[in-house]
């Protein structure tokens, strides 16, 4: 712990020694910390330079994260479930997946552009398919590890497909369609830099490309900055409801 | 069998879409896509023909990977397995995990200029975060039942550092190499986003700016094959390495 601190303060006193003392790079190329930090404070009621301040782009870039993510989960958990609990699904399904999923969302951005128009629609499109991956290979390794004497017990009790499905099945893998719930915010929150290079006026990546036109490190940093703290937020809060479901499970 | 089946009727199904309904004079069916496609590989998109743009962008992905594994596998261990190298560097890694190489983009512009140093450098983030990060939970998850055997056993620390905890990492380094390789070939999309004349990437980028639907797809396809192929044979190369532990999943 003591350690982690030095170590922090080390950094940003080499950091610091490096731009602000020595003036080793010029402070457009690399900003000292205090500026940074200046500007970060700032940027949370200033409108300068890109028109919105800090809250207003993390407002925008949430409410496109979120909208692609939830479709994400509504149609990748129900996919990953029946792949792995129905062998025609999966036969049918996982070619096609395993050729999808190798392509990053940023390559899907012109597609999106073409079909969805400029709007809400293509960003959250593009988030879409940065995160459904997860959530199908989660839900679909969750379900194959139930245990087959589990569904063997239920068999002799004369379960239907459907309770064998529901009541062993989907609770067995609950911890892992969690993970893949987890793992995808992780995604959809990354994705969305890529989907405000297409046309935003709002967002942190919108406000990281437009300090990039204008030579503005400091806030390329504050921006980056945000996304890290945002995504390490959101998967703080959602690694604390998923220990709140698994309670006495694990 | 049930592959070819399931991948004609999906281009079937597209076909029928585009043809029936108004989206047509947009999108173009899958036949054009194909031919497109293998049409590229004769005939050059902008000033290569496919198999080049692949080997650009390959050049470019597997020079940036390879140092990025090597830096995460390397210092990945030595976090999870000396505790004073974890305390100093965790708050820094944990800093710059989060940060998707995309938004690297801007400054490394800044750093590295427009060249290929800027592209390495955000391949060379995108490999170097998942693979120190399977590095770590390897080297942590060391059943101490061995650690302690090595030690009734009278091994030193740096035997048990070579012959127990190394080896016991392997397969989780190996999936960090997995993950690292899919996040590098996609990367190299958002690399070449910089500035480029080359490469997979560039083919979708320029369709952008030329609004050209076909090539765009076609470059998907590109990207799509060649990362099936890359993630096919690090599987086998991964079967043939650690053929001693049969992971799940």
């Amino acid at each position: 712990m003591l350690l982690s601190l030095v170590s922090v303060m080390a950094f940003i006193g080499i950091w610091y020694f490096f731009t602000a003392v020595l003036k080793v790079v010029p402070s457009n190329t690399l900003p000292d910390p205090v500026k940074v930090f200046t500007s970060f404070i700032k940027k949370f009621y200033t409108e300068n330079p890109d028109g919105a301040t800090l809250l207003e782009h993390t407002a925008a870039s949430l409410q496109v994260a979120l909208t692609g993510y939830f479709y994400a989960l509504v149609i990748g958990i129900p996919l990953g479930i029946m792949m792995a609990w129905n062998k025609y699904v999966d036969r049918f399904v996982r070619p096609l997946f395993d050729l999808l999923k190798p392509i990053p969302g940023v390559a899907w951005i012109p597609l999106m552009i073409v079909i969805f128009g400029l709007g809400i629609a293509s960003k959250a499109a593009v988030v879409f398919f940065s995160a459904v991956v997860p959530c199908v290979l989660n839900s679909y390794t969750g379900i194959k590890q139930t245990r087959d004497v589990h569904i063997w017990v239920a068999r002799t009790f004369g379960a239907t497909n459907p309770q064998k499905l529901f009541t062993i099945a989907i609770p067995t893998a609950l911890p892992h369609i969690l993970t893949g719930v987890r793992v995808a915010l992780g995604a959809a929150w990354v994705a969305i830099v890529a989907a405000e290079l297409l046309g935003a006026t709002r967002g942190l990546g919108f406000m990281i490309q437009q300090s990039r036109g204008i030579y503005r490190t400091d806030i390329i940093i504050v921006g980056m900055l945000a996304i890290g703290i945002c995504g390490g937020i959101l998967t703080t809060i959602l690694t604390f409801i998923a220990n709140a479901l698994l309670k006495g499970r694990r | 069998m049930y592959a070819i089946i399931s991948i004609v009727s999906f281009l079937i199904l597209w076909a029928i879409g585009v043809h029936y309904s108004e989206i047509k004079i947009v999108m173009p069916g899958p036949w054009e896509v194909i031919k497109e496609f293998v049409d590229s590989f004769i005939n050059p998109v902008g000033r290569h023909t496919m198999p080049l743009h692949i080997l650009y962008s390959l050049m470019r992905v597997v020079p940036a990977y390879l140092v990025g594994s090597v830096f995460g596998i390397v210092l990945g261990i030595l976090m999870g397995w000396f505790r004073p190298v974890n305390s100093i560097f965790r708050p820094i890694y944990e800093l710059i995990r989060p940060i998707p190489p995309i938004a690297w983009i801007p400054i490394s512009i800044v750093w590295f200029g427009i060249g290929e140093g800027s592209k390495w450098f955000l391949i060379f983030l995108a490999a170097f975060v998942p693979v120190t990060l399977n590095s770590i939970s390897g080297a942590k998850s060391v059943d101490p039942l061995l650690i302690k055997c090595g030690q009734m056993l009278g091994a030193s620390k740096k035997y048990i550092f070579k012959s127990i905890v190394l080896p016991f990492s392997v397969p989780y380094i190996f999936s960090g190499l997995q993950v690292g390789l899919a996040g590098s070939w996609a990367t190299v999309v958002a690399a070449e986003m910089i500035r480029s004349t080359e490469g997979v990437g560039w083919i979708i980028i320029s369709s952008m700016d030329t609004n050209d639907v076909t090539q765009s797809l076609v470059g998907i396809m590109g990207i799509g094959i060649v990362g099936f192929l890359l993630a096919t044979i690090m599987r086998k190369v991964e079967d043939k390495l650690c053929a001693w532990t049969r992971r799940e999943v």
